[in-house]
């Protein structure tokens, strides 16, 4: 041992030295992973769903089904055509209708993954098989996923589905008909077949500035006046227009942070390089060896006592 | 047949001696106090008791259960859905069970960190019981996840996404409980075998000892930062649910208290068990040894509800604490079985009394418990109307998997030298071993208690 630094002065440059990594990663974190409130990329493509021109005809909720091959959901006709009551495990899409109580006046929602300008299931995927993919797509790897279903829990919009009635299950949901449509420059199914444009396809940013503009032309048509997603958790790329109050049409109420912001802003800076453990494991290993050091001497003296071998 | 009743004339005879040259010990009302000086074994009991076959049973159940599992898909066998897509099997026996697993990690950090010299004698037992905790909690992830044929990927760290939770325990949780907290358990293993071993074994362990001794502290380090990590990833994992989780529960502050109440269950349990167990193989206690357990017990519990009230009140939410609707009961239930202890405990006469120090420990676990398995299910609304109740297979292997733990735990203090006793203790097991050798029952030539059983 060398006499030139004493312990307490080791202690206090382990802390020293720890609490300058951290501070720079802190000040380095500025660039963050997961802003509050994510800017969407240029080439993020986007549905705008305008409830008040949908007829509710589900032209899309077939396009959908053949274009993902899924099956009819028929547990509600008895076995012969598909009606599901929500999403699940074998519908990605699903058009529903919302009455009011007093009887007049009703409106459809259309329902599939928001994709999420910052995913909660992607940032708690623990193996990435849900990933934000080209264009801001979120899709999902069978290979990766371990069935977990982290993202059904973390999900502030009820949209990924387990296949609980499967051996070897998937994760069901919407995946902006990726690999069968995006990939060959086409729109998605849903998008696609809509007869009345009551869902369209393009770029976030037009489709942004279609919206607002439309509640421009319009204004006390759509309900406050604002596009649903615009700022929903962070942003989605899924933007909807309401005749009714949005949480109504099952659209839930949500802050304007990103979930993967506020689950990883603390944990990001203590995880960042590793550096909150390196730390912590520095001070742990300083204290631990001071006092085993003491329980040898302690225990060697009662070894020599009892006579008999010391336990850990 | 006559040799076996003179053994057990001749065991009786010698445990008799034992009970009435017991002189030292001191009487403090009904209970023996005296000191704890080393681990010993529990002998001159039988190991297969009917409480022991009856956990087993239960086990088996537990695990045939499992069995089936495997080859079943989850929906027909349990009671989860996809608004409830975590069962008791990921919220109770992993996120909430593997606080009272955390013994290992409050009494060692106690012990070796914060220097209470006194606790290295409860060391033992808070291992094992962790140990158990842990490894039958990972068992039931194992069956909960749906493709759990994907998991290899954990050795492929470039398919990690390091800011999930989820990835994070895990990672740290099998690595803990297979690595660290299985290293600190090997002393006790590998003394068994040096008793019960042949010369050559014995020759062998002298040779692995000093190197072993060696890395142990290293291994202390890793074995603190790692449940540190995974502990408070836990409570991180339902940051991500948002407001599906009520107010009361939903706070940045989730990984700090999960890993508090981490503490505080493992603390409590740790007494609990000592106190049960000294009570079934009519151990002495060491009120010493119970005092600090249940003195840093009251602390932790007042720092945990020091951090929860300032976090409500930062957050605004005292008056929904207080608004006496189901959720404000609740919490108000969960705070008061904190905080009763913690008061409690601050009296010494409390603390120094073994059956108030056993009821204290119980309602602290109980309160820790429910904190960290509330947010996950009774506060946990998803975005549409469901329910959630586990299914009787659920049941089936959660009570599987706890009984295999009591199971094993029944067995490993008849096995190894878990439970502290007296030097006294011990020396007299070794003379009971030395009888019996000398009656020469032809098998059994280990030197243990276990085979000192009386079936």
């Amino acid at each position: 041992m060398s006499p030139a630094i004493n312990r307490r002065q080791l202690l206090l440059g382990i802390i020293g030295a720890g609490g300058a990594v951290t501070g720079a990663l802190a000040t380095s974190a500025v660039a963050e992973e997961h802003p509050a409130h994510p800017v969407a990329p240029p080439d993020a493509v986007s549905m705008l769903y305008d409830n008040t021109i949908c007829t509710g005809c589900k032209a899309c909720m077939v396009a959908c089904n053949e274009a993902n091959g899924l099956p009819s959901d028929t547990t509600l006709s008895g076995g012969l055509w598909d009606m599901p009551t929500d999403l699940n495990s074998k519908t990605k899409n699903i058009i529903k209708l919302y009455e009011e109580p007093n009887g007049k006046g009703f409106a459809f929602v259309k329902k599939q993954c928001m994709h999420c300008l910052d995913p909660a299931c992607v940032t708690g995927c623990p193996f990435g098989s849900l990933k934000k993919d080209k264009w801001g797509a979120v899709t999902w790897n069978s290979s990766l996923c371990i069935g977990c279903r982290y993202c059904e829990v973390a999900c502030p919009f009820d949209v990924p589905k387990f296949e609980w009635d499967k051996w070897n299950p998937k994760i069901v949901k919407c995946e902006f008909c990726f690999d069968q449509r995006l990939e060959h420059n086409q729109q998605p199914a849903c998008t696609g077949v809509c007869p009345t444009g009551a869902v369209i396809f393009g770029k976030r940013t037009d489709l942004l500035a279609k919206a607002k503009d439309r509640i421009a032309t319009s204004p006390g048509k759509y309900f406050e006046n604002r596009v649903y997603g615009e700022h929903e958790a962070g942003g989605t790329q899924v933007l909807y227009l309401s005749g009714v109050a949005f949480d109504k049409i099952g659209l839930p109420k949500l802050g304007s942070t990103s979930l993967g912001h506020y689950a990883t802003k603390v944990t990001s800076v203590i995880y960042k390089w590793l550096s909150g453990p390196i730390l912590a494991a520095g001070i742990l290993g300083a204290v631990i060896k001071r006092n085993w050091n003491r329980h040898e001497a302690e225990s060697a003296a009662r070894e020599k006592q009892t006579g008999l071998k010391d336990q850990l | 047949m006559n040799r076996w009743k003179k053994l057990i004339e001749e065991l009786q005879s010698v445990a008799n001696h034992h009970n009435t040259t017991a002189g030292t010990h001191e009487e403090d009302g009904a209970t023996l106090v005296n000191h704890w000086q080393r681990g010993v074994p529990v002998y001159g009991e039988p190991v297969v008791t009917p409480t022991l076959l009856l956990f087993a049973a239960l086990a088996a159940v537990g695990f045939t259960l499992s069995l089936v599992r495997f080859f079943s898909p989850l929906g027909r066998f349990s009671g989860m859905n996809d608004a409830y897509a975590w069962g008791i099997w990921k919220t109770f026996n992993v996120m909430t069970l593997t606080a009272l697993g955390s013994a290992p990690l409050a009494v060692g950090m106690a012990a070796w960190v914060f220097n209470r010299q006194k606790l290295h004698m409860v060391m033992r037992a808070a291992l094992v019981s962790g140990f158990l905790f842990y490894a039958t909690g990972l068992v039931a992830l194992g069956f909960d996840v749906g493709r759990a044929w994907n998991f290899y990927s954990i050795a492929l760290p470039w398919r990690w996404n390091a800011e999930s939770a989820m990835l994070e325990i895990s990672f740290c949780m099998p690595v803990y409980c297979f690595f660290f907290l299985a290293f600190e358990n090997l002393p006790l293993v590998l003394e068994r075998f040096y008793y019960t071993g042949t010369d050559q074994t014995k020759a062998f362990l002298r040779l692995c000892a000093p190197p072993l001794r060696r890395i142990y502290p290293f291994m202390l380090i890793g074995a603190y930062v790692f449940p540190l990590m995974h502990q408070s990833s836990l409570g991180g994992l339902m940051l991500l649910a948002g407001n599906k989780v009520h107010p009361l529960w939903q706070t940045p502050l989730l990984p700090l208290l999960y890993l508090l109440a981490a503490a505080l269950c493992g603390l409590g349990f740790v007494t609990f068990l000592l106190l049960m167990a000294c009570l079934r193989y009519s151990r002495p206690l060491d009120l010493g040894v119970l005092r600090e357990l249940g003195n840093l017990l009251s602390y932790v519990c007042f720092f945990f509800f020091a951090v929860r009230f300032v976090d409500l009140l930062w957050r605004r939410q005292l008056g929904t604490a207080f608004a006496l609707d189901k959720m404000s009961l609740l919490f108000l239930l969960e705070t008061a079985l904190i905080l009763a202890p913690a008061v409690a405990l601050r009296s010494r006469a409390v603390r120094e009394t073994p059956r108030k120090l056993l009821n204290m420990a119980v309602l602290a676990c109980l309160g820790g418990l429910l904190f960290r398995f509330i947010p996950t299910t009774i506060a946990f609304f998803p975005a549409r109307h469901a329910r959630y109740f586990p299914s009787a297979p659920e049941w089936l292997m959660t009570v599987g998997y706890i009984s295999l733990g009591i199971a094993a735990f029944g067995l490993a203090v008849k096995y190894f030298a878990v439970l502290p006793g007296e030097i006294k203790d011990w020396n007299y097991m070794f003379r009971l071993v030395r009888r019996r050798r000398q009656a020469a029952i032809p098998e059994g030539e280990k030197l243990w208690p276990a085979s000192l059983s009386t079936q």
